[in-house]
């Protein structure tokens, strides 16, 4: 006997789903809303019942926390899960994790958790391994199941980004980590709480397990009595509408929301294939020396996309040609593909009436075996496969906004390139405390991308967040007592140019005060050498790098001992380093994730990220934007005259006279060194003949040559006889 | 300035908001709306055809500059707004572009002016496609070496005409939505 509706198990249930949907191309078959049609008014105040009751818990719980990314960046979420698992309500925070739940619970159903450890009323589970459903094992689930009168109803879920997975690098962003093995505290779901109370046994993995065992376990507190205080206000709202009104109304939510998006899109967008592509790296090569000998080398990730608006209405996203697995941090599995890559569908069609799983019965991916995002290898390293999955979010953005710019839908483009950065640090102070955190608040408040009408607007949007934040400074310094930040801004000349530009990246730059025994620093970013997107819009740039440098053992604590200033970005770090003002032993520079970097006392740690992608032609972009640009110090006269062919007088105004004539001059030079594309194709098809490219790029080839449709498209291309090949050179 | 107080986006604006000049604040009150505006597609295209010097019926714009056009000879060809033609759409129209790809740290400081965040060109390089009759740029593409010329857009037109407009296109066929971009590589292949 099942513990479901009509005594069916849940497995049954979570089938039954699946067969009506194939079926009759309705959630759950619903081919009417009865519930929505008979009574609208009293449909809306119980979704919002149960929206309000999402957003209250979270309210509440959050303050248990003391987790930075929890209390101010939004880094958390409560949902409401039926009991197939779809969601149907969720507060506000991280939206994409509606994504995942669905997968949890069937993974569950399908291992038949109802029989063993069996799920009782009141039992809490737990999981954040990757191969269950969660995305990463940093976004750590905790579910309750809601049992009315002897029948499972719905689920009551919480999750947040913790602050440590205790891996092999500090924090939860670990850029390096061959193996499962490596990437720290990784759980299956598992009965981790009885009588709506975790065990005190689970305490004891946070504290063994992870280096911040004391956010860690407040965090997991907060998770805990959230889903517990939802789950009674629940059981209020069924007590009211009744438990038959409320078994359908959750279905129906569903179904009426995957209509609302068809006709969003269709109504929207043009139906036809758009490529996407970003590009990054991963630079493992001279990092783990003999350990781990197969991870002893670089990739360059190769993300491509085709996204496919059918005539349906539906997308279809084809990724084949993705790079494949690999010894590294960065491979996932299908649910953190539609967790992450939803954010990049909230806000181009999927913002409905609540936040729900709705977006899963209108998008389907193609994600063959054996690339990253669908290892076959079970101990495939996973800590950071949302850096890499990142890039598909701005796959919506940016095809979605071509389709609506050509539907003349300009107000609703909002494209966006794949940039930010993140970091761990843990040390061991004088007197042998050790502790460790991270920050993030460099991916969780990014400028806009421009869009065809007007610039991109600077620091205010997040798309891995809803919740847009820079953070508090006091809460980082907190947290990581060694770092002083002494600068936190925009940085002028950063971003990608068009006749409409991106909004400009923002800046940190830390000192390191006195860290004692130890301290290790490691970067996450998203960008390596390879800009932040591989296609600019409609003739503008895409947005360059991030960048990370650090500079060890400088003199600034003795400039400011002497009544000195201090630099407050990088730009003006690596200016006052080449002018000597600033001195420095030695410097780290990337442009891309790094690996655990040892800093000490008088180190600065620099960084920045979140520019965006210009739209348009450059010598278009009008005058009066470019006297703003240099009014307010975001463009500098050298770029707005190497780049935008304006002139500035003695007045800060353009000269446009003289600017008029040198972008006559610079389209001229567009002509004299621009070649036809007949010609360009013949160069090009020499250097593919005899492999003139760099090993990581043969690499990239050799690797994508193994997908079909990548294979087909590069032979034709390049009119290659079918057995051309390129083999991997290590 | 007429305000829109319907939400629905008037013609005059409309207009202000193709040139970047509607303001934010009335951009806004669009947003809010964008779901109701059932003329926004013809809007479009009536504004658009005005503008432009050539009579060739637009069926799609693609990109600032280029359009899908209905020629009277049945073919469906990518135009510029300056009147330069590049030929089918189904092949992507950068193969008939004029490029230039930037290979040199010194080649990309002209458009990335903050040293530090450069594209490594071990890696990369950055192709920049213009227009062979007014040379506007037309796109860009970060790319490594031997990267085929992404086809960023390819429209299903029937489909997009019949089914979601309403308003079927004279000359329907399955063919329109074949990819034939890599019919003219194997053309200069044979010419070479």
């Amino acid at each position: 006997m099942g513990i479901c509706y009509n005594n069916k198990t849940l497995k049954e249930i979570v089938d039954e789903r699946d067969r009506l949907f194939k079926e009759s191309g309705h959630a759950y078959g619903l081919q009417r809303l009865e519930l929505v049609e008979e009574d609208p008014a009293k449909f809306m105040r119980f979704q919002m019942r149960l929206v309000a009751s999402c957003i209250n818990a979270r309210e509440s719980a959050k303050l248990i926390s003391a987790n930075p990314m929890s209390m101010v960046q939004g880094e958390l979420l409560f949902m409401l899960a039926n009991a197939e698992g779809d969601v149907v309500s969720a507060s506000y925070g991280l939206a994409g994790h509606i994504q995942c739940m669905p997968f949890i619970v069937k993974n569950i159903a399908n291992m038949d958790f109802e029989n063993d450890p069996e799920i009782n009323e009141g039992d809490i589970f737990s999981c954040n391994d990757p191969m269950y459903g969660p995305p990463h094992n940093a976004d750590c689930y905790t579910w309750l199941p809601v049992y009315y009168k002897g029948e499972l109803v719905s689920w009551t879920v919480g999750l947040n980004h913790i602050v440590d997975v205790g891996g092999i690098q500090p924090g939860g962003l670990g850029v390096f980590s061959p193996s499962v093995f490596t990437d720290g505290f990784t759980y299956p779901p598992t009965k981790t709480g009885v009588n709506f109370k975790q065990q005190k046994w689970w305490e004891l993995h946070w504290k063994r397990r992870t280096r911040t065992e004391m956010f860690n376990i407040l965090d997991d507190k907060m998770r805990a009595s959230g889903i517990v205080a939802l789950h009674d206000r629940i059981i209020d709202v069924i007590e009211e509408f009744g438990v038959d009104y409320y078994r359908k109304g959750l279905k129906e939510i569903i179904e009426r929301e995957r209509r609302v998006l068809i006709k969003r899109v269709k109504s929207q967008a043009v139906p036809g294939k758009y490529q996407y592509l970003q590009l990054s790296a991963i630079n493992y090569k001279d990092i783990p020396g003999k350990l781990w000998p197969d991870s002893n080398r670089n990739w360059i990730i190769h993300k491509t996309g085709e996204l496919n608006i059918q005539a349906d209405g539906t997308l279809l996203t084809d990724c084949e040609g993705l790079t494949s697995e690999g010894d590294f941090h960065a491979n996932s599995y299908e649910p953190a593909v539609r967790m992450l890559t939803s954010l990049g569908l909230w806000p181009m069609i999927a913002y409905t009436e609540t936040i729900n799983s709705s977006l899963l019965y209108m998008t389907e991916w193609n994600i063959p075996p054996g690339s990253m995002f669908n290892p076959q290898n079970p101990f495939a390293g996973t800590v950071m496969g949302l850096g890499v999955i990142a890039g598909y979010i701005f796959m919506f953005h940016n095809c979605l906004s071509s389709a609506f710019f050509s539907r003349g839908y300009l107000e609703e483009t909002f494209p966006a390139d794949g940039t930010a950065v993140g970091y761990g640090a843990a040390g061991r102070l004088e007197d042998g405390f050790q502790w460790a955190g991270g920050d993030m608040s460099l991916i969780t408040c990014q400028s806009e991308g421009a869009t065809p009408f007007q610039d991109g607007f600077d620091a205010a949007v997040c798309s891995p967040n809803p919740a847009s934040d820079i953070g508090e400074t006091e809460v980082v310094e907190f947290l990581l007592p060694t770092q002083v930040n002494i600068g936190k801004k925009l940085i002028p000349d950063l971003c990608g140019h068009g006749k409409f530009r991106g909004g400009l990246a923002v800046g940190l730059l830390q000192f390191t005060n006195k860290p004692g025994q130890s301290l290790v620093i490691n970067a996450f970013a998203a960008t390596d050498g390879m800009g932040a997107c591989a296609i600019g819009r409609s003739g503008g740039y895409p947005a360059a790098n991030d960048v990370v440098i650090f500079a060890h053992k400088t003199n600034l604590r003795e400039l400011l001992e002497n009544g000195g200033t201090y630099p407050r970005d990088f730009v003006e770090m690596t200016q006052w380093l080449e002018d000597g003002t600033l001195t420095a032993e030695s410097i780290d520079a990337f442009k891309g994730p790094t690996p655990s970097i040892p800093c000490g006392d008088g180190d600065l740690f620099a960084s920045a990220a979140g520019s965006n992608g210009g739209w348009g032609d450059v010598l278009e972009r009008r005058y009066d934007l470019i006297e703003e640009d240099i009014k307010y110090d975001w463009l500098s006269e050298e770029t707005v005259t190497t780049v935008y062919g304006a002139v500035i007088d003695a007045d800060k105004k353009v000269d446009i006279e003289a600017s008029d004539k040198l972008r006559e001059e610079m389209r001229q030079r567009r002509k004299d060194r621009s070649m036809d594309a007949r010609d360009w194709w013949m160069e090009e098809r020499k250097k593919v003949i005899s492999k003139d490219w760099h090993q990581d790029v043969n690499n990239m080839h050799a690797d994508c040559l193994k997908y079909e449709k990548y294979k087909k498209q590069f032979l034709g291309m390049w009119q290659l006889p079918e057995d051309y090949s390129v083999e991997e050179v290590l | 300035m007429k305000e829109d107080k319907s939400g629905i986006i008037s013609k005059d604006n409309f207009r202000r908001m193709i040139d970047g000049q509607l303001p934010w604040e009335e951009v806004k009150k669009v947003i809010r709306n964008s779901d109701d505006d059932a003329e926004r597609f013809k809007n479009y295209i009536e504004i658009l055809q005005e503008r432009v010097s050539w009579n060739d019926r637009i069926l799609l714009r693609i990109s600032d500059h280029l359009y899908i056009v209905l020629k009277d000879s049945g073919e469906r060809v990518v135009k510029c707004d300056c009147g330069h033609e590049f030929g089918d759409y189904r092949i992507n129209w950068k193969l008939s572009s004029r490029i230039y790809a930037r290979k040199t740290d010194e080649e990309i400081a002209e458009v990335v002016t903050i040293k530090e965040a450069r594209h490594n060109t071990e890696l990369v390089e950055m192709r920049e496609f213009f227009c062979p009759g007014c040379y506007a740029m037309l796109g860009v593409e970060v790319v490594p070496t031997g990267y085929p010329p992404t086809f960023e857009m390819f429209p299903d037109l029937d489909i997009f005409y019949r089914d979601w407009l309403g308003t079927p296109l004279p000359d329907e066929n399955e063919e329109w939505f074949q990819d034939k971009t890599l019919d003219l590589p194997a053309k200069w292949a044979k010419e070479a």
